[in-house]
């Protein structure tokens, strides 16, 4: 393995990190507050992409449709948390299957309104694209994008759940439901917040996303699946956690499909596996 | 009613059933029979689930890794050319490798976590099939696989699915009757009442693991006997997903529940599908709607309902899990006693 092979590979898991991260990060925040693992995260995932696909595809901005595809995810969000899950609130399992029917329903809208072709957001359009040549090194500009984007994401959403007051509030909901009730704070309001920023993370996600990877109907599952991986990994609920277990299973990916292509998958689970059996609450998680 | 009597009119019921689908195939054509297998299989899968969400309370999102499992392991011997006794030998020991696989990584987890744990089982052995082409076949599957002589015929194959429902759903009634379900039953209610008492709850959690892995491992073999293929899809999230909902659907914990379920998705997959093309969203509204307004699911619903109309006419039957097995909520736990 050459030194520029070996940094392509290393650029190329920190940028899937990277984009794990987005979506895990807003999947452990609804897991924190919440106690559910919210499998709707799929579909916001999907909802930001196809919505990016189409708004990039008619106005050719990039900026405009990775803003459509957060709102639009966090539109989905918001009425997700309002409008079933509050029905069942404090039931753990009713509140996750529902989110098992959201995500079978989502996916099957898209396959009906987009059919099941692969599609992706053209190149350019005021994202970067070309590549990067440092003498004999080549190396997409779009993915360095990505790890730029997750870094003022994630560095914000760090700041904020430490310094500001919403940031205290999140944390104290996390800590002690009742008591932070008992205070005065609306929690249910704090609920369809936090709901609503995961959902449009993953929107984030999904838009940036569908540059990077192909997109059709079952990326949400896949993407899913990664998610739920990077934060068992990483522990529930945590935000570090996350975003070390994103940037160790990006490396793992990119660095087996090139080592060992036939157990790329595998390779994947299995120090999820591992982690299971060895640290259950992963690697920061606090014992529950 | 008499206990009796009531004891009486249930074998009967059970009894014209029986009856009732051992004439099927001789009145219906053969497409409306391989639907009966399909939905007798899928039943058989979901029971599988069944038994650990109404013993334990632990829901799976991926026992279609298990059945997948076993499936390929005929498969692959088939291919071999193994005979019959070697390919059945061959689907047992792949379900019992990914039972335990399953049962280690699971046993010390409950709730959400056991669900998200056996999704990523599934996938694991999805991710196996999908990408260990050299010997699964990658995305193509291992197609051509041949029923045995005996059962080649559909209504023969259609007696063989309906003997082992009827085998495995009196196992699993007995198992949750036994001394062993009871106990599963205790740690579903309070797991830390359970630990107190001394049990060693990740051992019966592996326990029921198994069980449930080999009645998911009887469903994986008929599957590809009825389709005579197999491909990574069917050991997908998809797969697990659906055998989960026929569950919730049905009623989780309820005898018939599997069956209701496996049912009524089979006929939206089959026959709604030829009508209305967005069946699976439809399906998704529907199981939505169940989990709000019926959590109890078809057969729970209805046996409660068949319990107000009787009410202190007499004892209730069927024993109802309760949907939210942590301990917080066990004050709201119906007894069966008045």
């Amino acid at each position: 393995m050459s030194g520029v092979f070996f940094l392509q590979q290393l650029l190329n898991g920190l940028s899937f990190g990277a984009l794990l991260f987005l979506i895990a990060s807003g999947f452990t925040l609804i897991f924190g507050l919440m106690r559910i693992s919210n499998l709707a995260h799929g579909a916001f995932y999907l909802v930001g992409a196809y919505t990016a696909v189409v708004t990039v595809g008619v106005t050719h901005n990039f900026w405009l449709g990775l803003g459509a595809g957060a709102l639009a995810a966090a539109i989905v969000g918001f009425g997700l948390e309002r409008g079933l899950l509050r029905r069942v609130r404090g039931r753990e399992m009713p509140e996750v299957l529902l989110t098992v029917g959201v995500l079978f329903v989502v996916a099957d809208l898209v396959l009906w309104i987009f059919g099941g072709d692969p599609k992706s957001v053209n190149s350019g359009n005021g994202a970067p694209s070309g590549a990067l040549v440092i003498g004999d090194f080549t190396y997409p500009q779009y993915r360095l994008f990505i790890i730029g984007v997750t870094l003022v994401l994630g560095t914000a959403l760090f700041l904020a759940q430490r310094y500001s007051k919403f940031g205290a509030i999140v944390r104290a909901g996390v800590d002690n439901r009742e008591a932070a009730s008992a205070l005065g704070i609306n929690i249910d309001r704090v609920f369809t917040w936090v709901f609503v920023v995961g959902a449009a993370l993953a929107g984030v996600a999904g838009a940036i996303g569908s540059g990077l990877l192909s997109l059709s109907p079952t990326s949400g599952t896949e993407m899913l699946l990664y998610a739920m991986v990077v934060v068992i990994v990483g522990g529930l609920g945590s935000i570090t956690g996350a975003a070390v277990g994103a940037v160790l299973i990006g490396l793992i990916d990119a660095f087996t499909k090139v080592l060992f292509p036939e157990f790329a998958y595998f390779t994947i689970f299995a120090p999820m596996g591992l982690i299971l059996v060895f640290r259950p609450q992963g690697l920061f998680g606090r014992v529950a | 009613m008499s206990e009796r009597a009531r004891v009486a009119v249930r074998w009967s019921v059970i009894g014209v059933l029986v009856a009732i689908s051992c004439v099927l195939p001789y009145v219906l054509g053969s497409y409306y029979v391989s639907l009966l297998s399909i939905a007798l299989i899928a039943a058989i899968l979901a029971s599988s689930i069944n038994v650990l969400a109404g013993n334990v309370g632990l829901v799976s999102l991926g026992h279609a890794g298990i059945a997948a499992a076993s499936g390929y392991g005929l498969a692959w011997a088939f291919r071999q050319g193994w005979d019959l006794w070697g390919q059945l030998g061959m689907a047992l020991l792949m379900t019992l490798v990914a039972s335990v696989l399953y049962g280690l990584i699971s046993m010390r987890t409950r709730g959400i976590s056991f669900l998200m744990v056996t999704l990523a089982a599934g996938m694991i052995v999805y991710g196996m099939a999908y990408r260990w082409s050299s010997v699964t076949g990658g995305t193509n599957g291992l197609p051509g696989i041949r029923r045995p002589d005996g059962i080649a015929a559909y209504w023969e194959f259609y007696f063989l699915v309906l003997f082992a429902f009827l085998v495995v759903t009196v196992a699993l009634v007995i198992v949750g009757r036994s001394s062993f379900g009871l106990t599963l039953k205790g740690i579903r209610d309070s797991e830390t009442r359970m630990v107190s008492l001394g049990y060693n709850v990740p051992a019966y959690k592996f326990g029921a693991m198994l069980i449930s892995g080999a009645v998911a491992g009887i469903a994986g073999v008929l599957a590809v006997w009825h389709s005579e293929f197999i491909s990574p899809v069917s050991a997908g999230f998809q797969e697990s997903a659906m055998s989960m909902i026929m569950v919730a659907l049905g009623g989780i914990g309820t005898v018939l529940g599997p069956l209701v379920g496996a049912v009524l998705v089979v006929l939206f997959q089959h026959v709604l599908s030829s009508v209305f093309e967005r069946w699976q969203t439809l399906l998704g509204v529907l199981f939505i709607l169940s989990v709000i307004f019926a959590p109890q699911g078809i057969v729970g619903g209805v046996s409660d309902l068949v319990r107000r109309i009787r009410r202190g006419a007499a004892r209730p039957e069927v024993l109802v899990a309760d949907f939210r097995p942590t301990p917080q909520h066990r004050s709201k736990i119906r007894k069966d006693k008045r």
